[in-house]
Formats: structure tokens, sequence, C-alpha cells
């Protein structure tokens, strides 16, 4: 059936301005035509809405198989549609883990099953993600698998990360850090400092991080391998990244909304929602990533959706699981925030989190125009979402914005 | 609907009544305890004062006491309907042995006995006197325990929406027993 | 006219006011006076239920609950957490529905997680009384120090303390600091740089020796337990070295009975490594009075706190 989108704005990567026209698609899902004053049948009045294309998360832990207690790849479609995200990377860190051609063909089997989104697989680094010896990257990479990585567990041994990054040079596979070291972060459970110290909570230092993203730079550098940092989250680490790309390194990040957005400061009354890996840090690295997001530094937004049950979060601090759910704030807390307040444009947050993160797994972005298959969401910016169960469609209701209102709400995601 | 009230302030006692009866007090004690062991022991606050007069009185006819003093704030039976009343705790202060000695407790006013109740208690966990008696300035009546007071210096019969107030110059800056009536108009 | 408010919880030293300060110091004192009759016990708790749970061992301090809680004439249960389901993994809040249902009026905890006591009391009609949770506070500690430094310099604001060990993973740190600040004391500290961490409080002023504690002058030193299990070989290398850098040794103790100094330390004390033997038997020791006082203050606090169990 065709759709008439009337009277919308419609955003776009390259310019800050947004463009008001209507929107024909075609019963075959295709955008017939973008202009004015278009006539049909279905019409769609959005008027003070703006049409967005669809964001592309990078980082997203869909828990199945193995945890579908916390989210299921059904439930992780929803809530990324929910929150105008129309394809996304799944890491590998399920039970069991992604690391062979035949799990990447399994689990690609269960998304086009369960999905109506493109959910893209990484595949592990090494077997069983237990940082020993190589999983079987060409398998993987027969198979489609768009990145490689041990998801939360840096590879501990610096020869072995050498040998990941050489072999997967030659399938043109880029590999993903998260960027941890573990001998640094022991127990911790929030930014070594001020607040850990008041809190009286083990700290996890900004060097856990930095020492790590100083080596696999330079292991990148000199095996010529493409990486990709994961969830940046200090001042120091950004300068490191920074400098690397200014030498020519192949070398991308990512940061989240919650970096963006919180520091520890936000952390109130041992609300495991807080707890995030990395850790929120301190307000001037918060200030330094939205800094390095505006000169583009930082090339992407993915929220490491890590969605827990509601359950597993009510443990004390210390002893509850890292991450929260992600996809469904994402967008409307960085509007709120952000947009909204004139910081920075719709252009911006297309190019962080719908073009970039598609362009560094070798996807092609999408655009709202004539003869490409609809993928966007329509948004009311007079609207107004307040996140709890009626909004949210992720198993995990567990987020620092949980019973908060923020400003704007996603009408409708629209996909050909 | 709305209630408004009315107070009024009836003067019972001047100072120098007050005097008087603490001279009855006096006399009271004197008559019956003879040359017994007798050790006062008043409640706090204004007990205390009222068995420091006593005891003045007492001291002036050759008799001396030693006096000690009772806060049984801890002792109540009412401590869970005190809502947001936050007692401030006095020390209790018996700086004598009252195993064996014949012990008045002094309280200013005696009204349901539950203060009287909860200072026997609080007595008797410092130890075991031979006897215990009670002397009070006034006895409001409407008992809801079985307590009488042995030496009473007034009986002043009140209605439920009266009650009395004591007031002693070293406690609060002024004087005299007062009837006190409230009245509510709807 | 009173200002305070029904407070629940003790939780912390941060959320209490001074004048809920004072008002608990200050009513520990007829508390205390209880305990030299022969009858120590005054009827005020009867009938009320105190729920001792203990996640991590400690005698002293659950004794000294149970011990204050018996003196107000509650009953106490002491909730074996070892022969409980608890180290089973049951979760924190299948616990505390448990012990909602217990219906306990007061519930002392102490537990490995920060925090942990916060989400017991929001999940709870029962007043909690934090016994010590993870590194984060130890609120009665702090009033028992408080009570004890105030009782030997009663014009105690503008005198000074110095507290010596580990900084780091020490909720007594934390919190008898913290209430002393409020108390217009001056903290010190001192001990190894890898135990004095950069994100602490900022009143308190890092001294780099025995020298400078001296040169600085406390009227009090108040020395940590060192957890030898923990921290030998990874914050410091060893007994003995601790004992010679920052140990309360005879030359340093007769500087401190020189200057008149009053010894703290929360118990219980290891001899040879943060004192020695012969700091035991100093005339200037308040570790006995902490003991006491620490059962005084716990009466003061269960008396001030208001459970929510009376309404349903």
């Amino acid at each position: 059936m065709e759709r008439l989108f009337k009277n919308a704005s419609i955003a776009r990567a390259d310019s800050p301005e947004l463009e008001k026209a209507d929107v024909l698609v075609g019963d075959d899902g295709v955008i017939k035509e973008v202009g004015k004053d278009i006539a049909g049948d279905a019409v769609s009045d959005c008027a003070g809405c703006v049409l967005v294309p669809g964001m592309f998360d990078l980082h997203v832990h869909a828990r199945e198989p193995g945890a579908e207690h916390k989210e299921t790849l059904a439930t992780c479609a929803d809530a990324a549609l929910n929150g105008g995200i129309t394809g996304l990377v799944l890491m590998p860190d399920t039970s069991p883990p992604i690391d062979t051609g035949n799990l990447v063909k399994s689990l690609q089997d269960l998304v086009f099953e369960a999905s109506p989104i493109p959910m893209l697989v990484a595949g592990c680094l090494t077997k069983r993600r237990e940082g020993e010896k190589l999983a079987g990257f060409s398998g993987m990479a027969n198979r489609g698998v768009v990145m490689l990585t041990d998801s939360d567990r840096t590879v501990p041994c610096p020869d072995l990360l050498r040998r990941c990054m050489e072999y997967a040079r030659d399938f043109h596979l880029v590999v993903t850090s998260h960027c941890d070291t573990p001998a640094l972060t022991k127990a911790g459970a929030v930014n070594e400092g001020r607040v850990s110290y008041q809190l009286g909570l083990p700290g996890i230092p900004a060097i856990s991080q930095e020492i790590a993203i100083d080596r696999d730079i330079r292991v990148a550098q000199h095996t010529g391998a493409k990486l990709h940092l994961q969830q940046i989250s200090t001042a120091h680490a950004l300068r490191a990244i920074s400098d690397a790309k200014a030498t020519g390194t192949n070398v991308t990040c990512e940061v989240s909304p919650f970096h963006l957005l919180l520091s520890e400061d936000d952390i109130e009354d041992y609300n495991t929602a807080y707890k995030l890996d990395p850790p929120l840090r301190l307000p001037t690295d918060r200030d330094a990533l939205l800094k390095g997001l505006l000169d583009d530094t930082v090339d992407a937004i993915a929220t490491n959706h890590a969605p827990h049950t509601e359950f597993e979060k009510a443990a004390d601090f210390a002893s509850a699981p890292f991450g929260v759910a992600g996809l469904e704030t994402a967008v409307l807390s960085l509007y709120d925030r952000f947009i909204k307040n004139g910081v920075f444009g719709w252009d911006l947050l297309i190019r962080k989190y719908s073009v970039a993160p598609r362009e560094i797994v070798g996807q092609r972005p999408v655009a709202i125009q004539e003869g490409e298959k609809a993928n966007f969401f329509v948004f009311d910016p007079e609207g107004e979402t307040k996140v709890d169960a009626g909004y949210l469609k992720t198993k995990s209701h567990v987020s620092p914005f949980l019973g908060k209102a923020l400003a704007g709400a996603i009408r409708e995601t629209v996909l050909g | 609907m709305s209630t408004t009230s009315e107070i009024t302030t009836e003067e019972i006692l001047t100072p120098s009544g007050i005097e008087e009866k603490v001279a009855v007090l006096a006399d009271g004690i004197t008559n019956r305890c003879g040359d017994d062991d007798v050790a006062f022991v008043g409640v706090f606050t204004r007990g205390v004062t009222l068995a420091r007069r006593v005891a003045e009185v007492l001291k002036k006819r050759g008799k001396e006491y030693p006096v000690g003093t009772l806060d049984i704030s801890l002792y109540r039976d009412d401590f869970d309907r005190n809502g947001p009343d936050f007692p401030r705790l006095e020390s209790s202060d018996i700086p004598f042995a009252i195993d064996g000695t014949r012990a008045i407790l002094f309280d200013e006013v005696i009204f349901t006995g539950r203060t009287i109740r909860a200072a026997l208690d609080g007595l008797m966990d410092y130890g075991r006197p031979r006897k215990i008696e009670l002397a009070v300035l006034v006895d409001r009546g409407h008992r809801e325990l079985p307590v009488q007071p042995d030496y009473v210096g007034q009986t002043i019969p009140t209605a439920s929406n009266q009650y009395i107030q004591v007031r002693f110059q070293e406690d609060d800056g002024k004087e005299g027993v007062f009837l006190v009536t409230e009245f509510d108009h709807e | 006219m009173s200002d305070l408010q029904p407070r629940k919880d003790l939780l912390d030293i941060e959320s209490l006011s001074l004048e809920e300060i004072e008002y608990v110091l200050n009513n520990a004192v007829p508390f205390k006076q209880l305990f030299q009759r022969s009858v120590k016990k005054v009827p005020t708790l009867r009938g009320k239920t105190v729920l001792n749970l203990f996640y991590e061992p400690s005698t002293r301090t659950s004794s000294s609950f149970e011990v204050a809680a018996s003196r107000l004439s509650a009953d106490v249960t002491n909730f074996a957490v070892g022969s409980s389901s608890v180290v089973k993994g049951e979760s924190l809040l299948d616990t505390i529905e448990t012990l909602q249902a217990m219906r306990s009026d007061y519930i002392v905890i102490r537990h490995k997680g920060a925090g942990v006591p916060g989400i017991v009391a929001k999940h709870t009609n029962a007043s909690v009384l934090n016994a010590g949770d993870g590194y984060h506070a130890h609120p009665t500690q702090a009033l028992l120090d408080a009570m004890t430094f105030r009782e030997v310099c009663p014009d105690y604001a503008g005198k000074k303390v110095v507290i010596v060990g580990d900084i780091l993973h020490s909720r007594v740190a934390r919190s008898t600091s913290t209430l002393f600040h409020k108390l217009g004391i001056e903290v010190g500290v001192l001990g190894p740089g890898s135990l004095i961490p950069e994100g602490r409080h900022d009143f308190m002023q890092r001294l780099a020796s025995w020298d400078d504690v001296f040169d600085w002058g406390p009227d009090a030193v108040y020395l940590l337990r060192v957890q030898l299990e923990r921290q030998e070989g990874q914050f410091f290398p060893g007994i003995a070295e601790y004992h010679k850098m920052y140990g309360l040794n005879s030359g340093r103790l007769s500087q401190m009975r020189e200057r008149g100094t009053w010894l703290m330390h929360p118990g219980p004390v290891n001899r040879g490594v943060e004192v020695t033997d012969e700091a035991m038997g100093y005339e200037k020791s308040l570790i006995s009075t902490q003991v006491e006082n620490g059962i005084a203050v716990r009466m003061a606090v269960l008396h001030w706190l208001k459970p929510e169990t009376q309404q349903d």
C-alpha cells in the first residue's frame, strides 16, 4: 500500500537545515517521490514532524542464544524500531559465543526468523572468547561477519592480539576492542576517584581504559589492521585516538549516549542503572567526549545495549552486572539534551549514528530520497516520551532514564 | 466544619499560696516519717523543684534529706505514640543508696497515675526501698491506674476540658498554679 | 521547639543534620549512666524486635548492638547468615522479602556491598541501622567515636584528630572523619600513599610522617585496624615495614604521653602491627571507653529512630 507523508521536514546528513517536503512511499516500500504538494491516499500528516534516516547501532547485546530471559532477537528488534534504529551489529558474547562459521550461520538464521531489521553478526577473535587461541576467522568471514571482537573481554596477551590483527587484515575485517585492563579494573564498579571514595565502592581507574587503548592502537599501527574502539570514556583516551588518526592509523571509535550525557556525579542512591562498562567518568571527560563528537575525533555513536533483568540489576551496586538497555533512549536522550538545545543538529546525529556506523561495517548508508527503500522514522519534536513500561519494548526495564520524561517522540519507524 | 477554641486561665495558687502548700507537704512528712531513713526523689523537671523546696523547708526544721532526680522518659508506656516528638533525655541522678529507705517520690501534679507508674518502675531499677510514698502539689483527679498520693498540697477537681499548669520560678521563670480551660465553639 | 523530623533509618553520616547528631550524642549520655546501676535495663522498647543481620562476621559490633537492644528490653534475633540461604546465592530482594515478613521493628545490617542497607531500608518498614557496608559507612562507629572524643574534649571545635592507616578501604575512616568534620574537628590522615586515595574528602589533610603528625599537634591519634589478609604485599611490603613507618611504637607513644595525646582505635587491635603491646596500657587510651560508648550510642540510636512498623 502506498503511503504519503505530508508536510514533513526531512533531515539529512549533509545539511543542518531541514527540507520541507512530502514523501511518497510506494507499495514496494521504495520512496517514489520527495517533493512539494504530492497528492495521494493513506496520508500521514507530518506537519511539525521530522523524518530522520534510520539509525544503526554498532554495539548491541541481544542475548540470544543463551540468555533469552534478558532479551531475545525479537524483543531487541522491537526495541530498536521503537528507538528509530533500523540496523545493528550483534556482539558475539552469547552462549555459546559466536566463534565459528556454523555458529554465525545459525545466528543469521535466527535473525532471519525473528527480526525485520538487519542484525549483522560480529564474530569472536579467540575461541570461546577465552583469549588463548584464534577463532575460525575464514569460516566466519565466509558467512559474512562484519567485525571480530571478544566483546567486553580484552585479548590479554599482546602477542595474541598482534596475531589476531595480522590474520584479520587479510579478510579486511575490522578488529573491535572494548579496551579494558583487567588487572587494573579488578572488581571495580564505578570510576575511581571522588565518587568511588564517597560511595565506598571499588574504583575503576581511567588508566584501565587508556592503557588498553594505547596498546591496541600501537598493535594496529604495527600490523596495519583496521581497529574499532568501543565505548570511549575519558578525555585522555580521546587524545590518544586523535593523535593516532593524525598519523594515519586506521582506527575508528564510538561513544555511548550515556557517556555523552552523564558523569559519575549523576550516580544517585546506588542506582545500578548507572553501572556501566566503562564507568561514567568525570564531567570534564563527558564534555571532552561531546567535543570529540563535534570535531570528528569520535566516529560513531553506539549504545552498548546490554539488557539485564530488573531482578539481576536489583543486586547491590558492586555485585550487579554492568550495562543497561540503550536502544530506545539513544535518539530521544540526545535530542532532549543536544538537538533541542541547538548544541548540534540532526545532520550530526545522522552522520554519527546512521552513516558512519554503517560505513565502519561496510554497509551502504540510507537516505530519504527517490529510489531508495524507505528507512526512516517520524519524529515529533513537540511530543514527549515517558520512559516506562508503557514505552519500552526491551525486556530490560533498566535505564538511567527510567521514569523520566524525554522531549520528543518517535511516532513510527518506516521500513521498505 | 471549623472549630475555634478559646482558652481561659484562672490562677488557683499565688506564689505565697504555693509556699503554704509546700509547708503543708513538709508538715505531713514530718508527722508521718519521724526518724525514718527518708530519701526524696523528684520526677524530672518540676517534681525535682518541688522535692528541693520541701527539703529546704525541712532543713530549716533540722531534718536533712537527700534529693535525687529521675527522668522517666524511658519508662513511659506511650513510647510508640509520641509521634514526631523527640524526648531529650536527662540523666537520672540518685547519688545515694535507696535500698531500705523510705523513698518519697515528688511530682507537681497527679492526673492519670501513668507518670507515677513509670516512676515506680524507674525508681525500683535503682534499688529496693523499704517503702515508697508519693507527694504531689496538686491532685486533679481522673485516675486511670490505682495510684494514690500520700501527701497532697491541694486537691483541685477538674473537668475533661481543663488542666492544671504548675509554674516554678526556677524552671519556668514565673510562679503560680493555674487552671486552664479550653472551650470549643463550632 | 525542636526541628527534628522523624527518621526511619540510619544509613550514613552525610545525611545527618547537626541537630540530629547533637540529639543522639546528648541522649547517649543518660544511657551511659544507666550502666552504673545494678539494673542496667530500661523497658523502653519492650515488645519490639531487633534483627541482627551480619553478612560479614563481627562479634564486637553485633554484640554491641545486641547488648544495646537488650538494655532497652527489645527482643533480639541474630539472623545466622552462615547457616541461612543468603550464602547460597539468594538474592537481596528475596532476603528483604523474608525480613519484611518477619516484621522486625529494627534491622541491624552489615554487608560487604556498599549501599545494601539503603536498599533494604527502601523495601522494609523496619528501621534499618547500618552496621557497616563495604567501604562506605559505619555511622554508629562514628557516633561512638564522637561521643568518646567529646567526653575528653568538651570544647571539641577546632581540635585535631589524625587518622592513621588504610583510608582507602575503611568505612570507619569515611564515617568518623565526616562526623568529626561536621563537628568542627580538624582531620589529618597518615598512611602509605597506596592507601590514601586521591578522591578522599578535601578536609582530610595528608601528613607525611609521624614527625609531621607531632608538628601538626593532634589532640587524639585514631589508629585504624590493618587488614593484614587484604593488604600485605599488595599495598605495602610487609608488617615489619608498616609497623616501622606507621605503627605506634614506644618512641611515638612517649611523644604522645608528653603531649597528652589521646589514643583511639575501632578494634580489634592487631598488637605488633598498628600498635605495640605497650600502647595497650597507655593511660590516655580511649579504646575501652569507645566500646562502652558504643552501647550507649546504639541505645540512643534505637531510641531515636522511628520504624514504620506500627501503622500496618
